[in-house]
């Protein structure tokens, strides 16, 4: 029996060994790794699952499977310019290829590119113009290409006046062009022509080893798609980074942990240097157990607020939520100091404005406009209120302050920058007073429509985590105060329901900015009212709410032709803030803060919010290469 | 002979309609669900920059020509037959144009590996335990044991999995938590790479060896207690056969029928992969794979893998059935 027993184990361990040996299809010109010194080292969470397709690098493809933020995009790709979320090293906008910013013509029918001499792919190609054509051409020949449609839709015709010169003819006038190659988290990035032009189709190739413009290399990676490591080159002083210094490390390597509770683990052991996000709850946790970690604040609430602002939606093509009064007796009822407790613990970051407040927005748009929202006025029907409570961060403050003690900041300004300038004041008399001149009537607690049936509907939200949290709160502040809200969860938020609007109202986003300039038109530009679709018909991104008014299409109108980073520009900004006040079409709630933690016991120089917030440390942006020139061995 | 023969064609016939049946289930319940592989990809592209609403309708145009989607159902069902039959599926849908059976290929071993070892190793060391438990009703440390199978029996996997990973990856770190094997090691036919494959697999295949032995424990247990008790184990012990002979070959062997069942169903099963495994691991793996296909619309993909699954379920079940008579003389064909 014995020998049965030993034959059988023994069976069993070898097929194990053996089949995970026969996964393996190792290169067999890789060098053999013995050693990354962590001094040398940094270890990054990449928030992607395991790549299905980890031998692929082909990232132009649509939908290929390979990774992107597994560091291709971070420490690889190159495009013409990046606009950082936050304030940059030398202000958000980097000039990368290109060596100095876009200059259109006068009608924004031509753009010309002025590119930086001296710079090398990372297999001793010099890059040049011709690249950048290729890029267009390439891939406007090609559908199937991520910037397919945009290159054959928005450009005529793209020329290399010498090899540091492009010109860009465009189909129409267009003064946003160049948004196409300015990374905010990705962007347009550049094809090298001499790799891809040896293949009749560049779809089919797999692009590996890659071939890039950034400052590292791919050295080796899991063939199970779950580590990727990337090394500096050694002509790192040929590529763009190096106007801000030489890169820290000499390994960068990304890995995949889809256990949340593996990366809090992973960190306290030493064996990751930066996490791209972790739950509100791990991160309280992190901070507490490893004195080398900390987040995008000092203390309390830690998180980054990405230029993300999730919302309440409400589908504007069902009947219940095309009056205003409406929608601003549903805003009213909420009471945003409870929702940030239920889907933050209390470290949201609120915005009662249609702009998230994260980056350069809070001196953009929040602090210059607090005035006037505390100025504004609602008429109710019975009375004109100012609902604008400017203390609602400060209170969010005071609420968590006997948790987190010290960890809270007591300093005002710093108060608003954390948990928000202010939102709307609970007022459920005022709520009521609106659906009643509305025409609604309410029976006991309970709301009536002006059509005689209970006044409800379903809020659909994810899943999980902060943004389901943020909807059955909502559904159940609305439920308390008379209106029949049910909280339901999809996986298919933004490929189904949203697009489909098959939701009444929903808790997720239709407003992304650059974050680090006040320019709207990342999102705005799809919210002009000729691409609302008919019911039943699939929304384009990213106006989910189909919501249509002569105002926005006026506003999108002039933004078209007015020059990016104007005081013009960020005045439209105003009146866009302004309507989406008035009219409350969404619900803004807050900026989505992600809860990236780093450790500075290997590495130290990463951004902070309080003394050099000079880009995102949420990992998988493209614009964290910037972060790799600032870091230094911890001593 | 020539009885067993005509019941082999039978039921050789069998498992081709099953293979058959299931596999067009598969088919059709796949190509039920609302997930559009198309939209899918739109939805990752647009979220990463600023595209214009034309540009996405444009890219959705193409996707959809190049992946077939708009095709009637039948002319889809009849596709995936003539490539079947030749054993090519076609292209991810989620990975294009990367075939689908590369992608499967490349999770099945790490799958097959894991579970071959953990359902092997729960089976045995369940199955032995349990039939001693059965005989040996008075002793103590398997009456302790089958209390500790009963208590652990309840707790959901991935509470067990967890633990796993707070104990030896926190408290008492020894163990890696994450992964198939470790960054600095080159894969290949290497003492390295293969230490390094086991010292990986150490957690994520106790894991599992800890929920899936309670099950053979049990199971076993229950079964040796009628047999205990049968006439032909009394006079065997009154006969003066040794215990050991009267445990193994006249108690334990006689209770394995419906184990090795139990058993050839489990390894039968292992194509569906443990999505819990992998994702508290970080474990290469099918499941992750099969998520990911059913979550983005990749009808190819989860085809290769139901595919795949029917015919080992449907297999493991034919070689059962074929050796059932062989194995009991009290199973006769006729």
């Amino acid at each position: 029996m014995n020998k049965w027993k030993t034959l059988l184990a023994s069976v069993a361990v070898v097929a194990m060994m053996g089949s995970a040996a026969i996964a393996q299809d190792a290169p067999a010109e890789l060098p053999p790794i013995t050693e990354f010194p962590r001094e040398q080292t940094l270890i990054v969470h990449n928030p992607e699952p395991p790549a299905i397709n980890p031998d692929w690098f082909n990232l132009w493809v649509a939908g290929a499977g390979g990774g992107m933020s597994n560091g291709l995009h971070q420490l690889m790709m190159d495009t013409l310019w990046y606009i950082d979320p936050d304030a940059g090293l030398d202000g958000a906008l980097y000039n990368s290829l290109a060596a100095e910013p876009w200059e259109y013509n006068e009608d924004f029918t031509q753009m010309t590119v002025r590119l930086r001499e001296g710079i090398y792919w990372s297999d001793g190609v010099e890059f040049t113009a011709e690249d950048v054509v290729y890029t267009v051409e390439a891939q406007a020949a090609n559908p199937a290409f991520n910037w397919g449609a945009t290159f054959a839709q928005q450009v005529e015709s793209v020329e290399a006046v010498d090899d540091y010169t492009v010109v860009f003819n465009l189909a129409r006038p267009n003064s946003r062009f160049h948004a196409v190659f300015s990374v905010r988290w990705n962007g347009a990035w550049i094809m090298p022509k001499h790799v891809f032009e040896q293949f009749d189709d560049p779809m089919e190739s797999d692009f590996n080893p890659p071939v890039g413009l950034g400052p590292y290399t791919l050295h080796s990676y899991d063939p199970n798609g779950a580590w990727y490591i990337w090394e500096k080159r050694e002509d790192w002083e040929r590529t763009t980074v190096a106007a801000y210094g030489e890169p820290g490390p000499q390994y960068i390597i990304y890995r995949s942990i889809p256990a949340i509770d593996s990366r809090l683990i992973e960190m306290v052991n030493g064996n990751l240097d930066m996490i791209h996000d972790l739950t509100p709850e791990a991160m309280f946790s992190l901070v507490e157990q490893d004195e080398t970690a900390r987040g995008w604040f000092p203390g309390f609430p830690h998180a980054h607020p990405d230029p993300t602002l999730p919302m309440v939606i409400f589908n504007h093509q069902n009947e219940l939520f095309q009056d205003r009064r409406v929608r601003w007796a549903l805003a009213l009822m909420l009471d945003a100091r409870q929702i940030s407790m239920a889907s933050y613990r209390g470290a949201a970051t609120l915005s009662a404005i249609a702009v998230p407040p994260t980056g350069t927005h809070p001196d953009d748009y929040h602090g210059p406009l607090q005035e006037w929202l505390e100025g504004f006025e609602l008429d109710t029907g019975s009375q004109t209120i100012t609902p604008y409570d400017p203390t609602i961060g400060l209170q969010v403050a005071d609420m968590v302050r006997p948790q987190f003690g010290d960890a809270v900041p007591t300093d005002e300004d710093a108060i608003r920058r954390a948990f928000g300038f202010g939102w709307w004041g609970q007022n459920l008399e005022a709520a009521a007073e609106l659906l009643e001149d509305a025409g609604f009537t309410r029976q006991g607690n309970d709301w009536y429509t002006p059509d005689g049936d209970r006044f409800g509907f379903t809020i659909t939200t994810f899943e999980s985590g902060v943004m389901n949290r943020f909807g059955t709160m909502a559904a159940q502040q609305w439920s308390q105060a008379g209106v029949q809200v049910t909280a339901e969860t999809t996986p298919q938020m933004f490929a189904q329901d949203l697009p489909l609007a098959t939701y009444d109202a929903a808790t997720a986003w239709q407003i992304e900015t650059w974050g680090g300039d006040p320019d709207l038109s990342f999102f705005l530009e799809s919210w002009q009212s000729s691409y609302v679709a008919a019911e039943g018909e699939r929304q384009p991104q990213r106006n989910w709410a189909r919501w249509q008014h002569e105002e926005l299409d006026r506003i999108i109108e002039e933004v078209r032709v007015t020059e990016f980073g104007t005081q013009e520009n960020l005045e439209l900004g105003y009146d866009f803030v302004r309507l989406m006040v008035e009219e409350m079409p969404v619900i803004p709630m807050m900026s989505f803060n992600v809860f990236a933690a780093y450790s500075e016991r290997y590495w130290t120089g990463f951004p902070t919010a309080e003394e050099n917030p000079y880009a995102n440390i949420v990992t998988n942006w493209a614009n964290s290469r910037y972060i790799f020139t600032q870091l230094e061995p911890a001593q | 002979m020539k009885d067993y023969l005509v019941f082999v064609l039978k039921r050789l016939m069998q498992l081709a309609a099953v293979v058959f049946a299931g596999i067009s289930a598969a088919f059709f319940i796949t190509h039920l669900s609302p997930i559009s592989p198309v939209e899918t990809i739109i939805g990752r592209v647009a979220g990463q920059s600023s595209f214009s609403p034309e540009a996405i309708q444009a890219l959705r145009e193409t996707l959809t020509a190049l992946f077939g989607t708009d095709l009637p159902l039948h002319e889809k069902y009849l596709n995936f037959w003539l490539r079947f039959v030749v054993g090519d599926l076609g292209p991810s849908l989620i990975a294009f144009p990367t075939p689908a059976m590369r992608l499967v290929m490349l999770a099945l071993p790490w799958t097959v590996g894991l579970l071959v070892t953990a359902i092997v190793m729960s089976w045995i060391i369940g199955n032995m335990l349990g039939g001693l438990a059965g005989y040996y009703q008075n002793n103590r440390f398997l009456k302790a044991f089958g209390v500790v199978a009963m208590g652990v029996q309840p707790i959901p996997y991935y509470i067990v999995a967890f633990l796993l990973v707070i104990i030896f990856g926190y408290f008492w770190p020894v163990l890696p938590i994450s992964g198939g094997f470790s960054m600095n090691v080159r894969p290949g036919f290497t003492a390295e790479f293969i230490f390094s494959v086991l010292h990986h697999a150490i957690l994520p295949a106790t894991s599992l060896v800890i929920v899936g032995m309670g099950v053979s424990f049990l199971g076993m247990r229950a079964l040796v207690s009628n047999i205990v008790t049968e006439d032909y184990v009394t006079y065997a012990e009154l006969a003066g056969v040794k215990t050991e002979r009267v445990v193994f070959f006249y108690v334990i062997r006689n209770a394995m029928v419906p184990q090795l069942t139990g058993l050839a169903m489990a390894l039968g099963g292992i194509f569906s992969g443990t999505i819990i495994t992998e994702q508290v691991f970080g474990y290469p793996g099918l499941g992750s794979l099969l998520v990911r296909a059913v979550n983005g619309g990749d009808t190819t993909v989860v085809l290769a893998v139901s595919s795949m699954a029917v015919i080992a379920v449907a297999t493991a079940i034919f070689i059962i059935d074929l050796l059932h008579p062989l194995l009991d003389p009290r199973v006769k064909v006729k």
